[in-house]
């Protein structure tokens, strides 16, 4: 009985704490606003993003409000400007290239309103970085490529990248990094590097005509899943989905599992759209609860990856359901 | 006069010919890849959708008009199409569907420009947005989407009739034919060439010309669909970029410029298109196989555009006569 009474009274003390300092993180959150603004609504990777920060609103008791720039970085600039004017206690951006918001977000750090950036970086540090490691990625698709296409594989060494925009943070560093790599391979040779403004359509253009130039091509690097798809329809138009390797980077969504089971991507590099909402979410509610670095310098969450491939190995599970 | 007038219009025609003749020439000689057969079809195929929407944009252009919204119509239209597919409707009746969709487009447009009586470059830059926004939010409800492959009709619009020569360039002629064969002899086309020549006096002389503008403006939209179908069919996506970056849209008005069609209408036809399309074609293919970057191309196209206009403007000279009110 005493036992009992004993195992009773430690359990409530636990609880009480416990609950205790989820009150305590919500009373510290609770009527904070958060605006995000995406470089668009309507795809999977935003869509998942504001998912899982909805969530997070919701027990932290703040709000969060989207201003959908769908895709016009003038409109996107302009929907800043009236962010950072509501004076939110945080912000978050989604930079299309490196330059375009950087003056803004100095601006909005100056005013005390903490900045988040997602995924795409800008020149301009902020409090936090939350998002795929580029410089990573670039690297280690471009060594999976020299593995696959370089000396000793008995391919031609050949590779055509499509990067989205030459100015996007992810095209700018992925395209670096790759270059490193392929530097120490002289084997491999670069032979089209088109941007395709993120079309799939003008990507499928540029893929036909480079696979006339280029039958014996052995990879396409695409900077993205969702423009790479138009790339892969192109190899697979030529009859050469056996022997041209297409490689992307995504947010791993289902609509990646099915391209690659219809043949149209092999490898996707994902840095799970999913996960990185939620680290997003979470670095909000930390930020909100006052957590900031020692020396003012900028947190970073580094994504972790994916490798979803075709084949032997493929696991659809590797893929998230918006 | 008028005939010569219609010498010196033709001038420009032989200009671009004359151009694209020493590209190929030079493209032949220097870029690896370019004069085979194989490439010849891609070009082919990649220059499909350009040309059906060039030849809506023609008929427009020659009646002295604008179409803006065209691209946000195809990839409106394209959308419409992959989601009725995607819900399990059977393609003809989806292609239907999208079609009245478009035909309400095109309405709107026309109503605009023909009762409103907005300028066509205002009305349709305004409609672009409206059509882009109410297609994207209201049904797609997102940026992008993933056609069916496997879907029949999806197949179809990219598969090749004999190798080489796929559904796309047949429908592009088809459409080509078509738009030659309404211009030349229906009394539309003859009453299109009639507003472009001189809108006051065509319709002070009693022609229909608030109804003509209504069809050729839903024209436009049905062109715009086609095209849509074949560029979506291609990639197996569709997706509302093509309307926002505006690439597409610059392209089609300079292959209707390039081909000699001036931008006040009333002189040239289809065949001026094919001039202009032969030219955008081998000017992209060559710029692909050089492993020119996209800003590059885009750079480049606009400086032969500019010198097209330049060259336009000085073999047709504005005149009283042609330089009148709603001019672009």
């Amino acid at each position: 009985m005493l036992n009992f009474n004993k195992w009773l009274l430690g359990l409530t003390l636990a609880a009480s704490v416990a609950f205790g300092g989820a009150a305590l993180a919500q009373s510290k959150t609770a009527g904070k606003k958060v605006i995000f603004v995406p470089i668009t609504m309507g795809i999977s990777l935003t869509e998942a993003w504001v998912k899982r920060m909805r969530e997070h609103a919701e027990l932290g008791g703040y709000t969060i409000d989207i201003k959908d720039a769908a895709f016009n970085t003038g409109v996107m600039s302009e929907l800043l400007a009236s962010a950072i004017s509501e004076k939110p206690d945080v912000l978050v951006v989604h930079n299309p290239t490196v330059q375009l918001l950087a003056r803004q977000i100095k601006q909005a750090e100056a005013e005390g309103i903490k900045v988040v950036q997602m995924n795409l970086q800008s020149n301009q540090p902020s409090t936090a970085f939350v998002g795929a490691n580029w410089d990573r990625i670039g690297r280690e698709i471009a060594e999976d490529i020299v593995k696959e296409c370089g000396a000793g594989s008995g391919k031609s060494g050949k590779v055509a990248i499509i990067p989205g925009q030459l100015t996007a943070a992810d095209s700018v560093i992925m395209n670096e990094a790759a270059f490193k790599v392929f530097a120490e391979s002289p084997e491999i040779e670069v032979v089209s590097n088109q941007a395709s403004d993120w079309d799939p359509e003008k990507a499928r253009q540029i893929t036909a005509t480079v696979l006339q130039q280029n039958p014996d091509l052995c990879a396409i690097f695409g900077h993205w899943d969702v423009h790479t798809m138009g790339a892969g329809k192109a190899v697979q138009d030529a009859g050469l989905a056996d022997q041209v390797l297409v490689y992307a980077t995504g947010g791993g969504d289902d609509v990646a599992c099915k391209a690659i089971e219809d043949g149209i991507l092999d490898r996707e590099w994902s840095y799970d759209a999913d996960g990185q909402g939620r680290d997003a979410a979470t670095m909000i509610d930390l930020i909100l609860q006052g957590v900031a670095t020692a020396d003012g310098s900028m947190m970073v969450v580094d994504s972790p990856l994916k490798v979803i491939k075709a084949g032997d190995g493929y696991d659809a599970s590797l893929c998230f359901k918006p | 006069m008028a005939k010569e007038r219609g010498r010196k219009g033709s001038l420009l025609e032989y200009v671009v010919m004359g151009v694209t003749v020493a590209l190929l020439a030079v493209f032949s000689a220097t870029v690896q890849g370019f004069a085979s057969w194989g490439n010849l079809s891609v070009a082919a195929s990649n220059s499909a959708a350009l040309l059906i929407l060039a030849c809506g944009m023609g008929v427009v252009i020659l009646s002295r008009g604008l179409d803006l919204s065209q691209v946000a119509a195809m990839v409106s239209g394209a959308a419409t199409f992959g989601m009725l597919i995607a819900g399990g409707l059977p393609g003809w009746a989806a292609f239907g569907l999208a079609g009245l969709a478009m035909v309400g487009v095109g309405l709107l447009n026309g109503w605009l420009i023909a009762y409103a009586e907005i300028p066509a470059m205002l009305a349709t830059l305004a409609t672009a947005m409206v059509i882009a926004g109410a297609f994207r939010f209201g049904l797609l409800q997102g940026e992008f989407l993933l056609l069916p492959a496997t879907d029949p009709t999806v197949r179809l619009l990219s598969a090749d009739l004999v190798p080489g020569v796929g559904v796309p360039v047949v429908l592009a002629m088809a459409v080509f034919g078509l738009s030659w064969l309404l211009l030349r002899h229906t009394t539309a086309g003859r009453v299109t060439y009639a507003m472009g020549d001189n809108f006051a006096a065509a319709r002070l002389s009693g022609l229909p010309v608030r109804t003509t503008t209504l069809l050729i403006y839903v024209y436009a939209a049905l062109t715009a669909l086609l095209a849509g179908l074949v560029s979506a069919a291609a990639s197996g996506t569709v997706d509302f970029r093509s309307v926002t970056s505006g690439s597409l849209l610059f392209e089609v008005i300079l292959v209707v410029v390039l081909g000699g069609i001036p931008l006040r209408g009333g002189r040239g036809g289809m065949r001026n298109i094919l001039v202009g399309i032969v030219l955008v074609a081998v000017l992209r293919n060559g710029m692909t196989l050089l492993n020119l970057t996209t800003q590059v191309q885009d750079m480049l196209k606009g400086v032969v555009l500019i010198i097209a206009i330049v060259t336009d403007n000085y073999l047709n000279p504005r005149d009283t006569e042609t330089d009148t009110v709603g001019d672009l």
